[in-house]
């Protein structure tokens, strides 16, 4: 909980939105494996600064990055073994956050603890959960399984954005801006108009969209060599969890050319951990199950990834600033292309509610 | 930034044995109090006609069952002491309403989430942070085991819950109304697997069995984690004056009041911060007692305490009437 956030008042039946306190019961990336190392790093989630870093045995361990003497960052300190060294006045923590040494004092001071969080690495991805320690049941982290399948090939990317995750998931779960914003990678025309079919099941909002004998975009039919052909294009799209949207998308060409295959699957996976209300940490990975050693199929899914989704972070930066910036109010406009968004939306504040202790039908 | 304790309201009280109660506090608006780990403990603050204020410190509980209360509750266990006491003047005088004021939680007895294998033995009242600790392992499905021992079945609050929660990884232990029946802690441990850590909460000679018999099996001592109340007032404490040489004031502290609240009380503000002894701030050098200084903190070393000099003026005391400090 964030005591920033106690005076908001919860409405029955409210979207959230950029102001709405960040679900904190839910497993979010701290980072990606290869960023988590014997140098301690600091990152701040959900408000909240903690301290990354490794044991000499490997385990992840996020603790709260500021010691409970004089709120020093303790990202600034050394490890000795596996233990935390506060820089300033060399108070000592194990990774449980418990104070194993204050060498200016005679003994150990029994509440000179830090908080630690719990953190579970899924590789390529380390996990965190920054709400009550006893609800981070690993087995409600979601699955990214593909990232590590030999069957997959992916190439990722991060950004840091001044947005939220309110607006970033209802950009993901909204196709229609594909063609206008992203014109020539992820969006075509007929995409824009073609019918979408959404449910919610649990907190899980799934869009599933078909699409038949069109052309591909250029971000699944360059790699693919289909440019010329027309597809049917199948699409599962999801907002998995508050930390998660996957994209699933198989592109089918019903007359492939000799050695080719019929089916080609793009698994895209977005990964966002809000800072705080109004900046997120952002990392995507795009996947697929065809030319799996193929460099120059790498280089191309990277380079347009990269340009749709600077694409997205230039448009939500905006919009954020309009937002904040703007002194008389605007209650947006929804349409039924919305409704995805306003699903999910309608999930986020029902989460961030209950656990304000609000119960709403 | 600068602690200010929490106002909250007597929502819900329950006698669960002949003299424990169990008291639900809510914040007054319904807004969330703000959390804690298993092992947090929260200060009571009220004020007995007999004693003056009395400040208290009891484990919150989080709840009964594998859930949690709501987030504007604090769930506390108080047992009746055998004299009319603080305790009992809780007893007494709380009723549903009654407005309090209670600390921010502090956690002086941090449960290990890593645990290969977490012990808990809880004795007597002792039960309740042991409790938040069970809840807490029973939900997160860890590796553990616990004794909890009492006189008399009737007399252990939350033996129900216990069994409700652990199933068969807790047992109950009745030592009997003579107390003849000790639970054997050194059997319990020499039975634990490489790198499990006990935590023990209960009557100082639980706690210190505990640790003779880590000791005894070659344990790391940090591998006995303990929780004893030791701020509270001994059974046979009197209360005294207090004279502050240097402002020529003198104070009354009662038998259930620290040296540091009374004073805290009557205006004379001086340096403290843990209120149990720990952290070395506000010891006070002595001029003269006519009675024995009782050190109950666990920062002094023996030197200083054998010279009579000084004590930590939170958790120690005087036997006799008087107490001049230089202050």
């Amino acid at each position: 909980m964030s005591y920033t956030e106690l005076d908001f008042t919860f409405q029955p039946g409210a979207y959230a939105d950029q102001s709405t306190p960040l679900v904190r019961n839910c497993w979010y990336v701290a980072g990606l494996s290869s960023e988590i190392s014997r140098d301690i790093v600091s990152r701040r989630f959900l408000g909240v600064d903690v301290a990354l870093y490794r044991t000499l045995a490997g385990e992840p361990v996020a603790v709260r990055n500021r010691c409970p003497h004089r709120s020093f960052p303790l990202a600034k300190g050394r490890l000795e073994g596996d233990v935390l060294v506060c820089g300033y006045h060399g108070m000592q923590f194990d990774p449980s956050g418990r104070c194993v040494n204050m060498p200016s004092m005679p003994i150990v001071p029994a509440n000179a603890n830090v908080r630690s969080f719990p953190v579970v690495e899924r590789a390529p991805i380390v996990w965190i959960w920054m709400g009550n320690p006893d609800l981070a049941d690993e087995s409600k982290i979601p699955d990214t399984s593909w990232l590590s399948d030999p069957a997959w090939q992916s190439v990722g990317g991060t950004f840091p954005m001044n947005s939220d995750y309110v607006a970033m998931h209802e950009n993901l779960l909204d196709q229609t801006h594909f063609p206008f914003l992203h014109p020539g990678t992820v969006g075509t025309p007929e995409y824009a108009r073609s019918k979408l079919d959404v449910r919610q099941e649990g907190n899980v909002v799934i869009i599933d969209r078909k699409l038949k004998n069109s052309p591909p975009p250029g971000i699944y039919g360059i790699p693919a060599g289909i440019m010329h052909k027309k597809v049917d294009r199948m699409s599962d799209a999801r907002f998995a969890s508050p930390a998660l949207h996957t994209a699933f998308a198989q592109i089918i060409d019903h007359e492939p050319d000799e050695g080719k295959p019929s089916i080609y699957r793009f698994n895209i996976t977005h990964l966002i951990t809000p800072e705080s209300n109004g900046r997120i940490h952002y990392w995507w990975f795009n996947s697929r199950n065809f030319e799996l050693q193929n460099a120059e199929i790498d280089k191309f899914m990277y380079e347009a990834s990269t340009k749709a989704y600077l694409e997205d972070v230039d448009a939500l930066e905006a919009i954020l600033q309009v937002v904040q910036n703007d002194v008389e109010p605007q209650f947006d406009l929804n349409f039924a292309p919305d409704k995805p968004g306003l699903m999910m939306r309608k999930i986020l504040y029902q989460l961030a509610a209950a656990e304000a202790g609000y119960q709403f039908g | 930034m600068v602690k200010s304790n929490l106002d909250v309201i007597v929502a819900g009280i329950r006698q669960l044995t002949p003299r424990i109660r169990e008291y639900l506090l809510r914040s007054p608006d319904g807004a969330p109090l703000p959390p804690y780990e298993p092992g947090a403990h929260i200060e009571l603050h009220t004020v007995s006609p007999a004693s003056g204020p009395i400040v208290r410190h009891y484990s919150l509980i989080g709840g009964t069952g594998s859930w949690d209360d709501t987030p504007d509750i604090y769930r506390i266990a108080v047992q009746r002491e055998d004299r009319q006491r603080g305790s009992a003047h809780i007893h007494d005088t709380f009723q549903v309403g009654t407005a309090l004021q209670v600390s921010w939680p502090k956690n002086h007895f941090m449960l290990d989430r890593r645990d290969s294998k977490s012990l808990l033995i809880a004795g007597g009242i002792g039960i309740t942070p042991i409790l938040s600790m069970l809840r807490s392992l029973v939900r997160r499905g860890r590796h553990f085991e616990m004794a909890y021992a009492g006189r008399q079945a009737g007399d252990m609050a939350y033996r129900q819950d216990v069994l409700r929660l652990a199933g068969p990884h807790a047992r109950i232990h009745v030592s009997g109304d003579d107390n003849r029946n000790v639970l054997d802690i050194q059997a319990l441990l020499a039975a634990q697997p490489e790198g499990t850590n006990a935590y023990v909460c209960g009557p100082a000679p639980m706690v210190k069995a505990a640790q003779a018999a880590a000791a005894a099996l070659g344990w790391d001592a940090s591998r006995i984690r303990s929780e004893l109340f030791s701020s509270g007032p001994g059974a046979n404490d009197v209360a005294f004056d207090v004279e502050l040489r240097a402002s020529g004031r003198r104070v009354r502290v009662g038998r259930d009041t620290s040296i540091l609240d009374a004073l805290t009380a009557a205006g004379v503000h001086v340096l403290s911060d843990c209120r149990r002894g720990e952290c070395g701030l506000c010891p006070l050098p002595v001029i003269e007692t006519d009675g024995e200084i009782e050190h109950r903190d666990r920062y002094l070393d023996e030197e200083e305490r054998a010279s009579g000099k000084t004590l930590c003026i939170c958790v120690s005391r005087t036997t006799g009437s008087r107490l001049v400090l230089d202050a």
